[in-house]
């Protein structure tokens, strides 16, 4: 057992290189792929990202070089044992890893394959399920995942439970990990429980391997490292003025979706690092004043990060979010010390059930909490909430929030969008009087 | 004597507003956006300057607003048009008792402001990126109906039925609902009435997502418009005011706060001290707004809260 987590350590993804190592050179020359739609859709995001701000941390360059590589040249993702596509962050990631095998999150953010995957799903629906369909039916798949051994759809909202069929048509079998609709209640736990037992038990199917204590423990300390390095980089964020940009942050947990995950606990280490010495130079990412923003709703995704680039090219930063493509992906660490298997995945379903804040459950008052928790500790002026046209449960939230923030003062701003770039004047200027609009507040605070 | 001034460079029309030391309208100039955003307005600035008599160096500052408003590099600053109309309307607005809500209907956008009592925006939402409800929905109907867009009021008010049922808010397919009402004989002023109301429930929906707090302050183009006044007031329920230049609200807000940065500019720059207002150059009433409230110390002519 120790020589395969040994193995998987050493596996390498995609062409080896060191964190913050190889610059690519943009004028190098094109592969016939290069000159996709989806391509070009990722190489323009990729240089607004890196191009439009100044002073860029140089351990990024890991993490831009490896979108370039992934997202514009389409080289393939390799890993090690069987490969897991997961439609949601509800898929315990620690038992794929524990049986050898490699999650690579399936969410999609590209306008490119929302329009090819419209085709699946009624008019109003929500970009990032028509753009994870696109990209699964797509010739030219980016993350250039391979075969899927298996594709686990946690049964969440509508348009995930029903994209399920659809992508078993497209010839991937699909594991519907049955997640229930309560989250407190007692009948919800165990019935969520055997859930994961049962996805536990499909994985073997799938690996041809037991789930033991031993191995489940050694997959716990890898995601435990990756939660760690996440946390402390999310402590870097609460410093005023930031030194941190959000945009960045969002990537780099994108990252997360389809990197080796050593690999990307190393890179993010370093970053963190890096930004230790940032706070002690008092090296800032933006202007002292800059509005500091809670990002919340649907999750931006690369190439969709249009809403937090807008923020931030209108001089605001986004400090934090509340999103299940960052934030919420990472922040929960798992601590289970229980003695046998059963009871430890037991208390691993626990953990993805108990602290989850998406809207898909009846009573989401976590929600709530957790912003409010969020604007306190990261000294935020006001929340930016995006909901995806079509993402009904977010679209329905959104009363309930803005009411909740109104009653303690926190301005909010909500936008209605999806992946399609022809909104952005309209939402620069929405953006930019929201930002305004804080810092008049903070003037005449003062 | 100095000036300054606000371009509100619009999807539809540029407005640009000149006022004097005390913040005073001076003169006000509109013409049509067209395809070339950058050099219609740079063309319209001087037009205006021209009509005034005044030289470009006269102007102190200048605040470009509306979506074009990057791509105008001649301006000092810019600003969003939402937060150039909260103060335009605050200050229009004292004339009529003070506003803080504003409904603005754009020739691409609506948008609903709330301000408090100092003219900054406290809230606001816009319509979503498509173009129901706005001043194109109007242009695309009064083109239908082969009417000129300054018509529409007169016809509202000869409309021989109650308003009829418009139930498209999208403009295409108001278009084509549009032509199956004229198909079936109804006549161009019930049919123009359906329109208003239709256009007057979206807006009044709208506002009261960002919620109707005392007196509803009406502006934008279509503000023109007497026929879709009255037919807000009718969902309303209440009483709308609707200034004398409703078009150029945001570019008056956008030079009113030009006037301000240039004045907080200068007191930085000459500091506090005797004879500032001299100094200056300016009126008595830019000085005092000007060098408060740290002359006092140096022994500055002025008479502050005078």
């Amino acid at each position: 057992m120790k020589d395969e987590i040994e193995l998987a350590k050493r596996a390498t993804p995609i062409t080896a290189s060191a964190p913050s190592a190889t610059v690519v050179s943009r004028s190098e020359e094109l592969s016939p792929y290069s000159r996709s739609k989806q391509a070009r859709e990722a190489e323009r995001v990729l240089n607004r990202i890196i191009d439009d701000f100044d002073d860029n941390p140089q351990a990024m360059q890991y993490f831009y070089d490896l979108f370039r590589r992934v997202h514009c040249r389409g080289e393939s993702i390799a890993a090690e044992g069987p490969r897991i596509g997961t439609t949601c962050i509800q898929a315990p990631e620690e038992l794929i890893y524990a049986m050898g095998a490699t999650p690579v999150r399936l969410c999609n953010g590209s306008y490119h394959y929302d329009q090819i995957g419209a085709e699946f799903m009624p008019a109003k629906s929500c970009s990032l399920v028509k753009a994870t369909l696109g990209m699964l039916t797509s010739d030219n798949p980016v993350p250039r995942v391979g075969k899927l051994d298996l594709v686990v759809n946690p049964t969440t909202c509508d348009q995930k439970k029903k994209a399920s069929a659809m992508i078993e048509e497209m010839g991937h079998p699909v594991f519907n990990l049955e997640l229930p609709n309560v989250k407190e209640s007692e009948a919800s736990r165990l019935y969520w429980r055997r859930s994961v037992r049962q996805f536990a038990e499909e994985l073997r199917g799938v690996t041809g391997r037991k789930l033991t204590r031993k191995n489940l423990k050694a997959a716990l300390a890898r995601t435990q490292r990756a939660e760690r390095a996440f946390r402390a980089m999310d402590g870097f964020r609460r410093a005023s003025p930031s030194v941190l940009l959000g945009k960045d942050a969002f990537l780099v947990v994108n990252a997360y979706f389809f990197d080796d995950l050593d690999r990307w606990c190393e890179a993010v280490e370093t970053l963190n690092g890096e930004l230790g010495e940032r706070l002690e130079k008092a090296v800032r990412a933006v202007q002292k004043k800059a509005p500091r923003i809670v990002f919340t709703g649907s999750p931006p995704i690369f190439p969709n990060l249009k809403l937090p680039l807008l923020i931030e090219r209108a001089g605001g930063v986004v400090v934090s979010d509340e999103t299940c493509s960052a934030n919420r992906m990472l922040y929960d660490m798992t601590a289970v010390d229980e003695w046998l298997v059963n009871d430890m995945v037991d208390s691993l379903a626990d953990k993805y059930l108990k602290p989850c804040t998406c809207p898909i459950f009846t009573k989401n008052e976590d929600r709530q909490r957790r912003l409010l928790e969020l604007v306190r500790n990261f000294s935020a002026d006001g929340v930016v909430y995006q909901a995806f046209a079509g993402c009904q449960v977010y679209e329905m939230e959104q009363r309930s929030v803005a009411r909740t923030l109104n009653e303690q003062g926190i301005p909010m701003l909500y936008v209605e969008t999806d992946y399609s770039p022809d909104d952005e004047g309209q939402l620069s200027t929405r953006v930019e009087a929201f930002l305004e609009s804080i810092k008049t507040r903070k003037r005449m605070r003062t | 004597m100095t000036f300054f001034s606000g371009i509100d460079i619009g999807s539809t029309a540029i407005k640009i507003v000149v006022v004097d030391e005390d913040g005073r309208l001076a003169d006000q100039y509109v013409t049509a956006t067209r395809s070339h955003f950058y050099k219609n307005a740079r063309e319209a600035f001087e037009t205006l300057l021209g009509k005034m008599g005044l030289r470009r160096d006269q102007v102190g500052y200048v605040i470009a607003t509306g979506y074009g408003r990057k791509l105008y590099k001649e301006a000092d600053d810019s600003i969003s048009e939402i937060t150039a109309n909260g103060i335009g309307a605050h200050e229009v607005g004292k004339a009529h008792g003070g506003v803080r809500t504003i409904i603005n209907i754009g020739g691409q956008d609506s948008k609903a402001i709330q301000i408090d009592s100092q003219g900054a925006v406290t809230h606001f939402v816009m319509n979503d990126k498509c173009a129901a409800g706005t001043g194109r929905f109007l242009d695309v109907a009064a083109r239908n109906l082969e009417i000129g867009l300054d018509e529409l009021g007169d016809y509202h008010f000869q409309a021989a039925g109650g308003p009829l049922d418009i139930n498209s808010t999208c403009t295409v397919f108001a278009e084509s609902e549009i032509i199956g009402l004229l198909a079936n004989g109804h006549g161009k002023g019930e049919i123009i009435a359906g329109i208003h109301h239709s256009i007057a429930r979206r807006t009044v929906r709208l506002a009261k997502k960002v919620g109707i707090e005392d007196r509803v302050f009406f502006d934008g183009g279509p503000a023109l418009n007497k026929g879709l006044v009255a037919a807000i007031q009718a969902e309303l329920g209440r009483e709308i005011v609707v200034p004398e230049h409703p078009q150029t609200t945001t570019a008056f807000g956008a030079a009113i706060l030009a006037r301000s940065e240039f004045l907080a500019d200068f007191a930085e720059r000459l500091g506090a001290g005797r004879d500032f207002h001299v100094q200056a150059g300016l009126s008595e009433q830019g000085a005092r707004e000007a060098c408060s409230p740290q002359c006092d110390a140096g022994g500055c002519a002025v008479r502050h809260g005078a």
